[in-house]
């Protein structure tokens, strides 16, 4: 069955998306970018460039360089005389006040270049895909009117598309994070491209979208943020050396490439530097520039341009009738969207909502229309969804810590198995705990439910082999069962509904698990340690009792007074990780020492060299995790 | 007897359907069964290739920082006469020692001086009057374009002569 795609279809630069066995993709162009710039050219041989190409030689050729063709699309001449003054290819008025781009003597329509970047796209993704694409969802803002909408459709078809339906950006943007599943739900989008910034309010419900206001400004976008960089640098530079960078190509092209890099770098650092050597030359010789940006002096630099985008957000508000209390969900999109002041504007605007922006926010949109595409070309319904297991599972095991048998967001069904044995000489049963959680202690995670397998036949401890095996069928339902490969005893139980939590509980889990981690991981530590020790006392006992009288008796003493003091930290249950660490060393030499000696004692009493009998290796061969009888 | 045996026939014909019934449901199950297993089989080797795609794509960036450099000593070459000559000689040095680390890589530098200006390889940022060079060529070289294996690693940027 043939692939629909989603693509949006930008004003600076359009990126497109596909379905992909129930996942979306973002396709890469044949010159291998997932953007391509919405840029048009015909040379003067009378060639059609799209893309990155058409960009590279613009300066060459900028009247026959068509970029922003969206900024016209669908509009009256008379409408668009603002646009004209910013473009420098020539727009005339074409019949019934229509736009038209006049290029060597022709005139095109702004549809008509449209569709040249639409079939751009669908071409590099038949390439992608290795199959031809022909249905496609195309977005469009949502303040597009009537004759905008019909006109970017009128694009589809002229690229020999199958326009499956128009959508608007921020609903795209809210589709790619499953809003459409929501009832009753207020949401805003906050749009912050290259060039332009959108505002949208959108009500959801019974999986329908509907706009409730729009605001914007059509002039505002992260290009204007590089800017400022751009001309801090150079005044900069200019006080210091004399020479005006902007006033060369070359040095400006390399100082905007630098600013765009330092303010992508300031959106996870607080610092960048900004090197470019030898940037020019006068007569005394080759300049250089080398500058540090802090992120500070950045949004010192664009507290303006920031806060440009507060009156559009109240606009969209107070038009939408609404307070911000009243929204329920925040969605980022847009590169400059990444920017920390811009977040933590939208904060502020938001009532400190924590935005949406997991999804790359330059790539939400077209995300979302292939998730609309998908849907409408039915290929989401011929998906079998697989669930996951929300949270992990495992069972308690020596010292009370969680052993996790199958880890959160594993898809089901699913089997998992792991052999423990005991942790007391002659223990004839074990305790199955079954625990559903991410905490490292069991306690702090949910029992699912208990079980006891009896019947083991006695034996030092570590030596019975008791195989436990998770089991969730597809409907999630979970089956532990716990067999004595000795004796071939078997206990099981079963649990249904370990996947039925509510998602507030789950996150609520998870959450918890991330706080404590700190703490739970260093509990789990003090637990490890107490095991080792405990087990290091355990074998060195065993090997004194083995060895007997052979042992010398300075050595003998040290030994058990090493366990004693062991077992009383172990007994206290204490944190004291150093000291616990020390003893389990020092209890370890002496063991070494214990198992040589007693083996020369051997060899000189029989003659034979070798034949030791020490600890069985620390933690190599001892499974560390063993289940206490209770 | 004819009634028994109608009514043997007509439980061998219920049976026949649920046979044949089962049949269907066995024959649709092993379909989803095999489509699962192709599923994984191609998702499997898609993953292989975009492990092989992603690592040359980190390698791409890494590379491409490494230009910056490489531009750095491009530079810096173009003034380096009046320095001593066993510090030019020096950065000369480094200069070739950097450029043969990437040529083992697989990246190349290109040509681009007098050529036609191609915008596949290249990208103008301005023009010049030149008395030399053919209009429509290249007659300045500002920052050198590279291959890398058979692909553009990074265009020349250029002035085209008018």
């Amino acid at each position: 069955m043939a692939k629909a795609v989603g693509i949006d279809l930008g004003t600076t630069n359009s990126v497109v998306a596909v379905m992909e066995g129930g996942q979306p993709t973002v396709m890469i162009n044949s010159e291998g970018s997932r953007l391509t710039p919405s840029v048009v050219a015909f040379t003067k041989t009378g060639e059609r460039l799209v893309g990155q190409i058409a960009k590279r030689q613009s300066v060459l050729n900028a009247e026959n360089t068509i970029y922003s063709a969206k900024r016209f699309i669908g509009r009256r001449y008379s409408e668009v005389q603002s646009e004209i003054k910013n473009v420098p290819y020539k727009v005339v008025a074409g019949p019934n006040d229509a736009v038209r781009f006049e290029i060597a003597g022709k005139q095109y329509a702004p549809e008509e270049i449209s569709a040249q970047v639409l079939r751009k796209l669908v071409d590099d993704a038949s390439k992608y895909l290795g199959e031809k694409v022909n249905d496609a969802v195309i977005t469009v803002p949502a303040y597009f009117n009537d004759a905008q909408r019909q006109a970017t459709k009128d694009a589809g078809k002229i690229a020999g598309l199958n326009v499956l339906r128009i959508i608007n950006e921020p609903t795209a943007a809210a589709l790619a994070y499953g809003l459409d599943k929501k009832k009753n739900e207020t949401i805003l989008v906050f749009d912050l491209g290259g060039g332009t910034f959108d505002v949208s309010i959108l009500d959801v419900g019974d999986g329908v979208f509907e706009v409730q206001a729009t605001s914007g400004d059509t002039h505002l976008g992260g290009d204007d943020f590089d800017k400022r960089i751009v001309d801090w640098v150079a005044q900069e530079f200019q006080r210091d050396q004399g020479i005006d960078l902007r006033k060369d190509r070359q040095s400006l092209q390399r100082l905007i490439e630098a600013a765009e890099k330092a303010k992508i770098e300031l959106s996870s650092a607080v610092e960048a530097t900004i090197s470019l050597p030898f940037i020019t030359a006068d007569a005394s010789g080759p300049k250089h520039l080398e500058m540090k940006l802090t992120r500070a002096k950045f949004e010192q630099l664009t507290t303006d341009l920031v806060e440009r985008c507060i009156s559009p957000v109240k606009q969209a508000l107070s038009d939408a009738k609404i307070t911000e209390r009243d929204i329920d969900e925040v969605i980022l999109v847009g590169g400059a969207t990444r920017t920390p002041a811009v977040q933590a504007l939208v904060r502020r605007l938001t009532g400190g909502k924590e935005p949406n922006q997991s999804v790359n926010p330059d790539e939400v949109v077209a995300v979302g229309a292939a998730i609309q595409a998908g849907v409408l070309s039915g290929e989401v319904k011929n998906v079998v969804l697989l669930d996951v297991t929300p949270l992990s599972l495992g069972v308690e095991t020596l010292g009370g810590v969680m052993t996790k048998l199958i880890e959160r967001n594993t898809t089901v069904p699913t089997r998992k198995s792991e052999t423990f044995s005991t942790a007391d000489d002659n223990q004839s049963a074990v305790d199955i705990h079954v625990l559903q959680g991410e905490r490292e202690l069991a306690r702090d995670n949910r029992t699912l439910g208990h079980f006891r397998l009896e019947g083991i036949r006695p034996a030092p401890r570590g030596v019975p082999q008791v195989e436990v095996t998770y089991d969730i069928d597809a409907n999630g339902i979970l089956t532990v069962t716990a067999k004595d490969k000795e004796s071939g005893k078997e206990q099981k139980i079963t649990i249904s509904g370990s996947t039925q939590l509510s998602k507030d509980e789950i996150d609520r889990m998870v959450a918890d698990a991330q706080a404590h981690s700190e703490e739970d991981r260093r509990r789990r530590e003090e637990v490890e340690a107490r095991n080792n020790a405990d087990s290091m006392a355990y074998q060195v006992e065993r090997q004194l009792h083995d060895l007997g009288d052979r042992v010398p008796l300075n050595e003998k003493a040290r030994a058990e007074q090493l366990i004693t003091q062991i077992r009383e930290l172990v007994k206290n249950n204490s944190s004291d990780l150093a000291r616990l660490r020390q003893l389990t060393g020092d209890l370890q030499q002496v063991a070494y020492g214990l198992s040589s000696s007693a083996a020369s004692q051997q060899s000189s009493q029989s003659g034979r060299p070798g034949g030791t009998s020490g600890p069985q290796g620390g933690d190599d061969d001892v499974i560390d995790a063993e289940f206490t009888e209770k | 007897m004819e009634t028994a045996d109608q009514e043997k026939d007509r439980t061998t014909g219920n049976d026949s359907t649920e046979i044949d019934r089962l049949k269907e449901e066995l024959q649709r199950e092993h379909e989803m069964y095999l489509r699962a297993l192709a599923d994984y089989d191609n998702y499997r080797r898609r993953v292989e290739r975009e492990r092989s795609a992603a690592a040359r794509s980190g390698k791409r960036e890494l590379i491409l920082q490494l230009l910056d450099v490489l531009d750095g000593f491009d530079r810096a070459l173009q003034h380096i006469g009046d320095a001593p000559s066993s510090v030019s000689e020096g950065v000369q040095l480094l200069y070739r020692k950097l450029l043969s680390v990437l040529e083992a890589q697989g990246v190349t530098p290109m040509q681009s001086l007098g050529e036609t200006f191609n915008p596949e390889l290249h990208d103008a940022i301005g023009t010049v009057k030149s008395e030399d060079a053919e209009p429509g060529t290249v007659a300045e070289e500002m920052q050198r374009g590279y291959r890398w294996g058979n692909d553009l690693l990074r265009p020349a940027r250029v002035r085209v002569a008018l």
